[in-house]
């Protein structure tokens, strides 16, 4: 490629379906369409985010543009080269960060592991050791790269990942939900090196299921749902979406399923949603009644004991839930 | 450059992962030593061609249960670690990662296989004498490299499978037996004769039996003839493997059946 393209990423109308079948003997196959026809562009630099529901059709997305998996229709470029016909070309220049516990050789150290892939993207041997270093460095690692990495923290095994998707120095990043399952200051490092990522010049393309993330990190999200992208616009476009309405936010304890279903069938609530687990539940109800309807949320919720209830600014979370559901 | 590094590399990996994870030994050192060892006693008043068969019998099952199970794990592994994905969206071949990993493999056989034979040289001097070590040594390693390179052909079909264990679990004894590794194929029935002849190990042995005891007549093509089979073989085995992993890896990216398991 002589020239550098205008996009880091174009994708036009890509689909994917998956063929799965069930039963036995008596055999019935059936098709998914896990992405419906989605069309975006990502610019050089960007930090790009997707995010969705599970089973939305982020990962897809993510490994049809890694090339692990070819499209059933549609086209996409992946800094200029076609993800079918060019996948060695893509695959030099990119890097993977997934998230979640595997995806590690446990049993050799964190050195050895990132030398392994240093060789498989033929990483010159006159650099190779260099940039491993620099890595566990940036990763701050350097201490315990000698150590099995069955050693290592949940945290540390995230930097690994980090350290590992880098070692061709890529210019563009796929990273697939990076702080899932981290403790707090964990994922608080790792938003840390994904913002250096990028102040370096890295393009990177995220999917997260953490709407606050998404927010902090990116400059433009698309919000896929059901193989669909619904929107896309920058963090402050998407909360326009939802500058008609107000959030009561109720924490309480005794919160009911039943509860939340009375309230979503009124019809001046747009959406609820509900986190009963714990001491402390909170639920957020979106409507364009605003503090008026405290009185009927204490009401309905006249089961539970409320500790707290008010009402807030709408959030990318309200948004996205407006979108999604 | 780059296929050396990732053949390189992955032989590499492999070898530290079998240092790193001691039970391999089990079934890839002790067996075969037990099994060689077992052999000699039933045949402790019988000399030349008959402990021949016992002590390269041994050998050949280190040498070929290595190479299917690394061959056969070699992918099973990146699964279960949930490395897969990441080697694949690597640029490099997959067919050179396996052919490295395949490789370590033998070479492991190969020290399981020395292993063997100086302890029955200590322990049985008598018994086995190689009667042209240069050329035995050269049937041993070109023996290697085919069963390198049927672990790269079998491999590619693993990667198909989730079921690669069964599979290996199924196919050792078969080509052990079949390759005429313990006893001559001449034994067997007729109809098992095309795939004995089909595998390289068959010649490699035969080969090797030529170069150990002057007095064998074995497959009765001689020592050249069996080297030249087994190079051929070798080398078909090597265009079948790329051929199935270039295929394979375009099946398992339109199927999406990678990190199946």
């Amino acid at each position: 490629m002589a020239t550098r393209p205008e996009k880091a990423i174009t994708v036009s109308e890509l689909r994917r379906t998956y063929h799965t079948s069930k039963g036995i003997f008596r055999k019935s196959r059936q098709v998914v369409e896990a992405v419906k026809g989605i069309s975006f562009d990502v610019e050089f630099g960007e930090l790009f985010g997707l995010v969705g529901p599970n089973g939305a059709g982020k990962t897809t997305t993510i490994k049809m543009l890694t090339t692990l998996l070819t499209p059933t229709s549609g086209t996409s470029k992946v800094l200029g080269y076609d993800i079918v016909r060019d996948v060695v070309e893509i695959r030099r220049r990119i890097g993977i960060i997934f998230g979640g516990e595997r995806g590690l050789y446990y049993r050799v150290s964190g050195r050895e592991n990132l030398r392994y892939f240093a060789d498989l993207y033929g990483v010159p041997l006159s650099k190779r050791d260099k940039r491993i270093s620099e890595l566990l460095e940036m990763v701050g690692l350097s201490d315990r790269a000698d150590d099995k990495v069955e050693s290592y923290s949940r945290g540390m095994k995230q930097r690994l990942h980090i350290a590992k998707g880098l070692v061709n120095d890529p210019e563009l990043v796929f990273m697939d939900e990076p702080t899932i399952g981290l403790d707090p200051q964990a994922a608080r490092d790792t938003r840390a090196m994904i913002k250096q990522l990028v102040q370096k010049g890295k393009t990177i393309l995220l999917t997260t299921h953490y709407m606050f993330e998404a927010d902090e990190l990116c400059r433009r999200i698309g919000v896929i749902s059901n193989g669909e992208i619904v929107a896309l616009d920058t963090p402050d476009g998407l909360k326009r979406f939802v500058k008609d309405i107000s959030v009561i936010e109720v924490e309480a304890f005794g919160v009911v399923d039943a509860d939340i279903t009375a309230l979503r069938q009124r019809s001046e609530v747009k959406t609820v949603s509900a986190n009963l687990d714990g001491e402390r539940q909170t639920v957020r109800i979106q409507t364009p009644k605003g503090s008026e309807f405290i009185p009927e949320v204490t009401k309905i919720l006249s089961g539970a004991k409320i500790f707290d209830i008010r009402t807030k600014e709408p959030t990318l979370e309200d948004a996205y839930l407006r979108l999604v559901t | 450059m780059t296929k050396l590094q990732t053949f390189w590399g992955s032989f590499r990996m492999s070898l530290l992962h079998f240092f790193a994870d001691p039970q391999w030994i089990i079934p890839n050192i002790i067996a075969p030593f037990i099994f060689t060892v077992v052999a000699l006693v039933l045949f402790r008043n019988v000399s030349g061609s008959v402990a021949l068969y016992a002590v390269l019998g041994g050998g050949m099952m280190g040498m070929w249960g290595n190479t299917l199970y690394g061959s056969g794990f070699a992918l099973a592994f990146d699964r279960w670690n949930g490395t897969i994905e990441y080697v694949l969206a690597t640029p490099s071949r997959l067919v050179w990662i396996i052919a490295g990993r395949s490789a370590s493999n033998a070479v492991l056989g190969l020290v399981n296989a020395l292993a063997i034979v100086a302890v029955v040289v200590l322990a049985y001097g008598s018994m086995f004498a190689v009667a042209n070590p240069l050329l035995f040594l050269l049937a041993l390693i070109l023996t290697l490299a085919s069963l390198s390179a049927l672990g790269v052909v079998f491999c590619s079909a693993f990667l198909l499978s989730r079921s690669a264990q069964v599979m290996t679990n199924g196919l050792e004894m078969p080509i052990y037996v079949a390759s005429g590794s313990m006893f001559p194929i001449a034994l067997l029935p007729l109809w098992s004769h095309p795939l004995s002849l089909s595998l390289g190990p068959t010649w490699g042995i035969d080969a090797m039996r030529y170069a150990a005891d002057t007095s064998y007549t074995g497959l009765g093509f001689g020592y050249w003839t069996d080297l030249l089979v087994l190079f051929a073989s070798t080398i078909a085995y090597l265009a079948i493997g790329f051929w199935l992993f270039m295929v394979v890896e375009k099946k398992v990216r339109r199927d999406a059946t990678l990190t199946e398991y």
